[in-house]
């Protein structure tokens, strides 16, 4: 009998240790010892590729940290944003860093992190086109990258005005394209976007000419919304690289200028 | 690994603008079929004019049009295009693609089918004192578009599924633009382009269905 009993002891001992009770993300994450990112690589200074074809940007180097803060390595999946949200849900990746605007009407279906960073949104309008500010577009053909917060907001305004045309592209680079040949006249981008795009000179004919009033853009990491634990881990994450200074040296390595605060003044978030 | 509540109910409140988009994704490819027939008995009739300049162009148009994506000639209606100064907006653009698309298939259908014709028809016809372009216009070309009937439905199907190349040009009003945009807003993925799936499916049966019907009446002798 006795024999049994220490028999029964040791084999449910062997069974807790081998199944853990719950293994979430987090543990899924380090245990693969491989961290899957979601980036748009179409999207300068955010996400892009260098002359060898390796992708680089202030996303990927956001991810390549917090892959060094779990101890794991970073697998950068390109993603184009309309595709982020099967990526996430078909298992492909397991974090989107790739500026993903936090909305209440998103958040419905992932789970958001605090903000990582934060856009201001800026018209960018073709010479030709005589656009001066962001009230000029109206009655124009303006277009923005299909899937984004500017397209969203620039789409709505343009329903408002009721004059004009709005047209969304599928990436960033065609909208820069369409706006240099003329099929555009203006769009409104975030201003890194912009500035880094109007400065490769593979657009001639087209300029930033002023701030779009649209709410300052914060993006988030995202992962799936019932995974509370690895959400946490990210929060922390993106408060350490604010504490430690590191967002700020990204900053000023992809774009430069004013760091742009992380909070919004007299909320609690 | 898939953890994900569909919510069809969010996808549900949606479907009256999807099919607002339908509509146009219809004309489209009304539109680009019935330019696509009109175009491809001008590419049918310039193969059989004899003259080297139009049977070249009508041969270039054919190969370009079959050996090539459907959205590389789309994206050309519109980026291509534009970079001689040319601007369509992303509509025009998509009807032009498609309709250079269809015009090419459906010569070669229309190619297919006359030599299904017997040569003896013809002259027969030369026989009866018609001149070459009536014994044309008046015996091949007929029975030509019967024959081609069914080859034409299924090119109409394509051109209905390939409207959602329409996005690649910035066209957001027809059934996938629509579908796109409400995904960026929501999130909700799977659901909204499920019942875009569907809305496609019901669709492409309506005008199988039509196409049965006609074919009834066509083919009933």
């Amino acid at each position: 009998m006795k024999h049994w009993n220490a028999l029964a002891a040791i084999a449910v001992a062997v069974a807790c240790l081998s199944t853990p009770a719950h293994a979430d993300k987090l543990d899924d994450i380090i245990s693969s010892g491989t961290l899957r990112c979601a980036v748009v690589l179409d999207f300068p200074p955010m996400g892009s590729r260098d002359a060898d074809n390796n992708p680089i940007g202030f996303d990927v180097d956001y991810c390549n940290d917090l892959a060094k803060a779990l101890g794991v390595t970073a697998e950068i999946v390109e993603t184009p944003f309309p595709e982020r949200i099967p990526a996430l849900m078909s298992g492909q990746v397991d974090v989107g860093v790739a500026s993903t605007s936090d909305t209440l009407e998103r958040a419905k279906t992932v789970g958001f992190s605090v903000p990582y960073f934060a856009f201001e949104m800026v018209v960018t309008a073709s010479d030709k086109s005589g656009i001066k500010s962001f009230d000029d577009m109206k009655g124009k053909t303006v277009g923005a990258t299909a899937g984004t917060f500017e397209a969203i907001a620039l789409e709505k305004q343009v329903t408002e005005w009721g004059a004009g045309e709005f047209r969304p592209y599928q990436t960033q680079a065609d909208v820069f394209l369409a706006l240099s040949q003329g099929q555009l006249d203006a769009t409104v981008s975030t201003s890194t976007v912009a500035q880094a795009n109007v400065k490769t000179g593979n657009y001639p004919g087209i300029a930033v000419v002023g701030k779009a009033p649209f709410d300052i853009d914060y993006v988030a990491l995202f992962t799936n919304r019932d995974e509370y634990g690895f959400i946490n881990y990210l929060n922390l994450f993106v408060n350490q690289q604010v504490r430690t200074g590191r967002y700020a040296e990204l900053f000023e390595k992809w774009v430069g200028g004013e760091v742009p605060s992380l909070t919004v003044p007299n909320a609690y978030r | 690994m898939f953890s994900y509540k569909f919510q069809w109910n969010q996808a549900f409140a949606r479907l009256p603008q999807m099919l607002d988009g339908a509509l146009i994704t219809m004309q489209i490819a009304i539109l680009s079929m019935v330019l696509g027939i009109l175009l491809a008995i001008v590419l049918t009739v310039f193969r059989r004019s004899g003259s080297r300049v139009l049977s070249g162009i009508a041969t270039s148009w054919v190969e370009i049009a079959r050996n090539t994506p459907a959205l590389f000639q789309i994206y050309m209606a519109h980026f291509g295009v534009a970079t001689f100064g040319i601007h369509f907006n992303p509509f025009t653009s998509l009807l032009i693609g498609i309709t250079f698309n269809n015009a090419g298939y459906l010569a070669e259908n229309f190619r297919g089918a006359l030599k299904a014709i017997p040569e003896t028809q013809t002259r027969a016809g030369r026989s009866l004192g018609m001149t070459s372009n009536q014994a044309f216009g008046y015996i091949m070309l007929p029975q030509m578009l019967r024959i081609a009937f069914l080859p034409m439905t299924n090119q109409m199907v394509w051109a209905i599924l390939m409207t959602s190349l329409g996005v690649t040009v910035g066209m957001s009003t027809d059934l996938y633009g629509v579908t796109q945009a409400l995904n960026a807003l929501t999130f909700r993925t799977f659901e909204l382009f499920a019942l875009a799936g569907v809305v496609f499916y019901v669709i492409v049966k309506l005008i199988q269905f039509a196409a049965r019907l006609i074919a009834m009446r066509l083919f009933r002798y």
